[in-house]
């Protein structure tokens, strides 16, 4: 009956390897009108003039509208962004008119005769450039801007939207204390999540205003939320809708084209209308990860021990800041990596630039920072002699500890860095050596980084489960979360059957999310998922149990505190033969005679971050998540010194886990984050020309990782309990991801002999470091 | 999606389709001739291509031929890349289209396409210039047979309305020592930083290049270069380079300096091969 810590088929199984799983694009009704959009050429440009006209001719064209027509701007930190762009262009990519027809093709086609006149700008590209006192205004008026957030602040007349200061501990003691200082700088291009399913929403609007989306989305409730904001609609008018995602990885949890569908919509006297964003577009109009511009100072004795660490993180965010803010408060947050530092002084700025706007992305920053921090960390190994290992090793963070935003570490809310580290190290072998020449100018090197994450939510976000039974005795579960990949809902179906005892077969999960009827999820992100629904599992199941004995008393003639529940049975748990079915009972308990109580039994269950703060925003105190769930990864290459190139041998990740609920599952999240970390780490980065134009736009020319290059991927796990999550499970859905491209980095500098602090990492650029770009 | 409506015209026939490009270009139809169509495709439904019709030569026999008998080759314009490497007829040409784009890819690009198209890597023609094709074409009324050389100098020298219907290989190349490279960024399937083809043929060497200039190419100079008897690998690959028939390529797949580091390590790698081959003198 046990099905925590059991592998278990994740319940949309058969209809996604069948073929037979429906995403937000697989279904249109009849009548459904088609959007399309025109973008920027431009990264900077005033917009002159556009004419429509030739456009609106094209036959079965309903409607043609420019940033004139939709006077809103939108963000859910910031409100910096038209929906299609208003007096000018910020970026390439920027959505700046949209069609819409009867088919795509004539959309397509009227898009293609919209003439638009620009006036082009100077550009600023880098965030080390857009801080400059002088550099060009990606944002005129940012003050102007309304807060969606009581706590950002923006700085008026600069591209900078949001600082996030940490001040911990005594710098000057710190310096004073470290007999070895390092400092290096790093450079991190902006990239794509490119998950299988573009974007895309449909929207139509109901005769009585009520407004119908279906958008493939992690964020449906936040949709909903901000249709009803930006247009004046009452919250209960607006419904949202999210059948399965085909993978999300941050990207999907920024509204983007469900207000264009809305707006579509209604230009079309509220007919249904679909957009749905083709590979380009998803690449450059619709938000992508972060760029990172980073300086790091390390400050250690001559054994080891870190005294002082000295950041600024410069985060591109692009030409919007979406979420931005945030993930310059989640770098703050966890700057220092899992270590244990008394002085830390770290400034996160997130910055406008005329590139492509960012959003959430798997890791939500860490992956970024983590790449400098730990390249760093192997520099100061090298300068001390001392082996990585033993470096990370001196400096975990223990219970006592306390972290960058002065959390005092704890075994439950931090987990066991050092079990995971000792772990790693048996299994890549470390003990052969980190660098083995095998003759023929080649070598075998291993690189190694640590990892930690806890969640930047909202102080108050919520989740809930709603329970129904079925009369037979099974159970239906109802969550605000959206299926987008990692199983989740099979999670939660594996929390209530074992909460409730009974097979897990008898639950039955609603797979797609409507705002309507599904309890309120904040959003799917932040590998939070598992603690914040699961722990409205948890509640809506004792729920359920209360009832249940409680009517079970009534019938088995005994006080409740005497009953149990398991195998859809209530017992007496002196005397289990003592019993009465489940399905006796859960529509409502019926006498011999005919007479009835009770009724229908539902479990309802809720949860809302506790104990969580906002930072102080002179030194970065306060607590920003729940806990942490640590880990260490490493990557084996083996190097052609000759030519350059590389293949990957082995990635390996150890995490502490605190419960692994289901294992292949557990196994295929780390595995998949470990793919996308080689993706960054070798190959994926936006390449542009010289004014600002994306030259890799489509698949055939922006390269992810693909089956027959990829490493072994070595996985394992270390639990030890979150005491307050369900079964003790951390959140671990992002983890993979973060030190591999810093574990990558580590093996070839180590391999290559020469620093390595850019990413990807490619032939070319290891050429260029090694010879300085010698023939 | 393509943004734009055209018309499917499939001859069944040379002569109809050299009929149907005349008509239509006269009508202002701006057609183009359709084999795998994986690049008209992902050109147009992203603007870069515009046509009102095209001519699939799928369905003339003549384009889809592909045997071997007992004097040559023959391979129809529109067999594709996936078809070429299953037969293995000629393992240099198998390895080179093996290597062009992913296999889902590579079994809708034909081999015509692929060295009539507009991406400018064009690794299937390696290959041919290293065996000295023979190319049928399909000109006005009339069939000639023109060396791949004549057709193929930097450039295409097709006149409008003319397609290729076959290539021609003469059975002693298929089966000559052969060696090939292709280096990329970083992705295996990717557009080459260089890719090299090499022959040895009664031991003097052939080399053809794809990615290193803006075209492929195969030249007497460079071959003769590489040949030189008693002259270090350096000292001609040096010479080697004085006489690339255009500027080295710079762009995101490599910048021109890193091109020319991995010419020069690939050539190194060469020799090595080479003095492994036991055919070689």
């Amino acid at each position: 009956m046990k099905t925590i810590g059991f592998d278990t088929l994740r319940k949309e199984a058969w209809d996604k390897v069948t073929g037979r799983a429906i995403y937000t694009g697989d279904e249109i009704k009849a009548g459904t009108l088609h959007a399309r959009i025109l973008i920027s050429p431009h990264a900077h440009a005033n917009i002159k003039s556009i004419d429509t006209s030739e456009a609106l001719k094209v036959s079965g064209v309903k409607a043609v509208l420019t940033g004139q027509d939709c006077a809103v701007r939108i963000g859910s930190i910031l409100e910096d962004r038209p929906p299609l762009a208003v007096g000018k262009v910020r970026h390439f990519g920027e959505p700046v008119a949209l069609a819409v027809a009867f088919s795509e093709r004539a959309a397509a086609e009227a898009v293609n005769k919209i003439k638009v006149e620009y006036v082009p700008l100077p550009e600023v590209f880098t965030p080390s450039e857009a801080v400059e006192s002088t550099a060009p205004l990606v944002h005129e008026n940012l003050s102007s801007y309304k807060k969606a957030v009581s706590d950002v602040y923006p700085e008026p007349n600069t591209n900078i939207a949001e600082r996030v200061k940490i001040r911990k501990g005594d710098m000057a003691m710190g310096w004073a204390e470290s007999e070895v200082i390092i400092e290096a700088s790093f450079q991190l291009p902006k990239s794509d999540h490119i998950a299988m399913e573009t974007r895309n929403a449909k929207a139509e609007i109901l005769p009585d205003g009520e407004v119908i989306i279906t958008t493939s989305s992690q964020a449906p409730f936040t949709v909903k939320k901000m249709i009803s904001q930006y247009f004046n609609l009452e919250e209960g008018k607006v419904v949202v809708k999210t059948p399965l995602v085909g993978g999300g990885f941050g990207g999907k949890a920024a509204m983007t084209l469900e207000i264009l569908a809305y707006l579509a919509s209604k230009a079309v006297n509220g007919q249904a209308v679909k957009i749905a964003y083709t590979r380009e577009e998803d690449i450059v109009s619709a938000p992508g990860s972060i760029g990172l511009e980073a300086k790091v100072k390390l400050g250690a004795t001559k054994d080891g021990c870190l005294k002082a660490v000295e950041m600024t993180c410069l985060l591109d965010s692009g030409a919007y800041a979406d979420i931005g803010p945030r993930m310059a408060k989640a770098i703050a947050v966890d700057c220092t990596g899992p270590y244990n530092v008394e002085h830390v002084c770290c400034d996160s700025l997130c910055v406008y630039t005329n590139r492509p706007y960012a959003t959430s992305f798997r890791g939500f920053g860490h992956e970024s920072y983590t790449f400098c921090m730990e390249r760093s960390l192997d520099k100061l190994a090298q300068t001390l002699s001392m082996d990585p290992f033993d470096l990370r090793l001196k400096n975990a963070i223990l219970p006592g500890s306390t972290t960058p935003t002065m959390v005092t570490s704890t075994t439950s809310n931090t987990g066991s860095l050092p079990a995971c580290l000792e772990r790693l190290k048996s299994l890549i072998n470390w003990g052969e050596g980190s660098r083995i020449e095998l003759g023929n100018g080649i070598v075998r090197a291993k690189g190694i980084s640590s990892l930690w994450k806890t969640s930047d939510l909202p102080t108050d976000a919520i989740s809930g489960a709603l329970l129904t039974f079925n009369a037979d005795g099974s159970i239906n579960l109802s969550s605000g979360a959206v299926e987008c990949g990692p199983g989740m809902k099979t999670t939660l179906a594996q929390i209530l059957a074992e909460t409730m005892k009974m097979d897990l077969s008898r639950i039955h999960v609603k797979l797609d999310v409507d705002t309507q009827v599904c309890p309120e999820h904040y959003k799917t992100v932040a590998s939070m998922t598992t603690f914040m629904a699961g722990r409205a599992v948890q509640r809506a199941a004792e729920d359920l149990i209360r009832q249940l004995k409680s009517l079970g008393a009534v019938v088995l003639k005994c006080p409740p505190e005497d009953l149990d529940v398991a195998e859809e049975k209530v017992y007496q748990r002196h005397d289990p033969l003592k019993f009465i079915p489940f399905k006796d009972l859960v529509h409502g308990y019926q006498y011999p005679d005919g007479q009835s109580i009770e009724g229908q039994i539902m479990g309802r269950g809720s949860f809302i971050m506790s104990n969580l703060t906002t930072l102080n925003k002179d030194t970065g105190k306060g607590v920003a998540g729940p806990a942490w769930a640590v880990g260490a990864q490493a990557v084996e290459v083996e190097f052609d010194t000759k030519d350059f190139s590389y293949r990957l041998i082995h990635a390996a990740t150890v995490i502490d886990a605190g419960k692994v609920l289901n294992p292949k599952t557990a196994r295929g999240l780390i595995t998949g984050g470990m793919c996308m970390g080689l993706g960054l780490a070798t190959r994926e980065a936006f390449e542009y020309g010289d004014q600002g134009e994306m030259l890799n736009t489509s698949l055939r020319t922006y390269k992810v990782m693909h089956i027959g290059q990829e490493p072994v991927y070595l996985v394992d796990f270390i639990e030890t309990p979150q005491i307050n999550a369900p079964f003790g499970a951390r959140g671990l859905a992002e983890h993979g991801i973060i030190g591999i491209p810093a574990a990558l980095a580590n093996a070839l500098s180590a391999a290559a002999q020469t620093e390595l602090d850019q990413l990807p990492i490619t032939p070319e650029t290891i050429w260029q470091a090694k010879t300085g770009g010698k023939i | 999606m393509i943004p734009f409506t055209f018309d499917y015209y499939r001859p069944d026939t040379i002569t109809e389709a050299v009929r149907a490009y005349k008509e239509l270009e006269g009508a202002g139809r701006f057609p183009i001739y359709y084999s795998g169509g994986s690049e008209i495709i992902s050109m147009a439904r992203v603007n870069n291509i515009h046509t009102k019709a095209v001519i699939d030569l799928k369905a003339i026999p003549e384009c889809t031929v592909f045997e071997n008998n007992a004097n040559e080759l023959v391979m129809g314009s529109a067999v594709t890349l996936s078809a070429i490497s299953e037969a293995n007829y000629y393992p240099l040409l198998t390895k080179a289209c093996g290597r062009i784009a992913d296999h889902t890819m590579q079994c809708k690009i034909t081999l015509g396409g692929n060295i009539c198209g507009t991406i400018r890597y064009k690794e299937a023609l390696l290959p041919l210039l290293l065996s000295d094709a023979s190319v049928i074409i399909a000109s006005g009324n009339k069939l000639a047979t023109i060396p791949i050389h004549e057709i193929y100098n930097h450039r295409l020298n097709l006149k409008k309305g003319d397609f290729i219907v076959q290539f021609i290989i003469k059975n002693k190349y298929l089966s000559l020592p052969y060696f090939h490279i292709k280096k990329t960024k970083n992705e295996k399937i990717d557009y080459p930083a260089l890719t090299l083809a090499a022959i040895l043929d009664e031991g003097r060497v052939r080399l053809a290049f794809s990615g290193l200039c803006a075209f492929p190419f195969q030249s007497p100079k460079i071959d003769t270069a590489w040949n030189q008897e008693g002259l270090a690998a350096d000292a001609k690959i040096h010479e080697m380079i004085n006489h690339l028939p255009g500027p080295v390529l710079n762009d995101v797949y490599g910048s021109d300096t890193y091109r020319l580091f991995v010419l020069k390590t690939t050539l190194l790698n060469l020799e090595k091969e080479l003095e492994k081959m036991p055919c070689s003198n």
